[in-house]
């Protein structure tokens, strides 16, 4: 099974993630989740980041956080509600929210 | 095209996540997808008619009419919104009223469903 998940709050929602299991998971940040891809505890990157390669963060959601793209860890793609749209419909069968 | 489902069940109030649902159904629409939307527990308050536009504060009557004109279906629970005081007469013109099975319909028929969790 290939599982969108869409993480919608900035806090600890690792082992949540943990316990899903997942063909393809994809981690797509809206929201204050959007300072997964952004920030640092520590120095450290969100630990989400390390529990797939499929990372995505909603551009106008970073925006209206006084975020850019230069802000966004590597790893993870920004996109837009347009892009969510064909993720959701070519990329991943099922979809889940945290 | 594809047929995308969604519920919601966050208020305009404390959360972002109605206003994320209404601009994902409009966007989904727009792309030529066909969409639904349900509303249940404290999402039911967008529902109604004649809601004042002030100023920076969260109005979603607006897109609501611009979703149903795009041909989004969208339905409120009848319990949940009665139960807050909504009475059918005063929702907007367009929004479904029904039960949970309008919703479990929807979902049968659908070929992605998100639900979108309350507050």
């Amino acid at each position: 099974m290939k599982l969108g998940v869409f993480v919608n709050d900035y806090k600890s929602t690792v082992e949540t993630v943990e316990r899903l299991t997942a063909e393809k998971l994809g981690l797509i940040f809206i929201q204050n989740g959007v300072f997964h891809a952004a920030l640092k505890e520590n120095g450290k990157p969100s630990p989400l980041l390390d529990k797939t390669g499929n990372l995505y963060a909603l551009s106008e959601d970073l925006a209206t956080r006084g975020l850019t793209a230069a802000d966004v860890d590597s790893r993870v793609k920004v996109v837009t509600y347009s892009d969510v749209v064909d993720l959701i419909f070519n990329d991943y069968e099922k979809l889940a929210w945290l | 095209m594809g047929v995308l489902t969604l519920a919601c069940f966050s208020s305009l109030v404390g959360s972002k996540s109605l206003d994320f649902t209404l601009k994902l159904a409009k966007t989904a629409a727009d792309k030529g997808h066909t969409v639904n939307l349900w509303l249940s527990s404290n999402g039911t308050m967008i529902g109604k008619a004649h809601q004042k536009h002030l100023k920076d504060y969260s109005h979603a009557e607006k897109p609501v009419r611009e979703l149903l004109e795009k041909g989004v279906q969208i339905c409120e629970c009848e319990a949940c919104a009665l139960a807050r005081g909504i009475q059918k007469p005063e929702a907007i013109e367009g929004v479904q009223w029904n039960a949970m099975h309008w919703y479990l319909a929807k979902i049968y028929s659908s070929d992605r469903v998100l639900h979108v969790g309350g507050e």
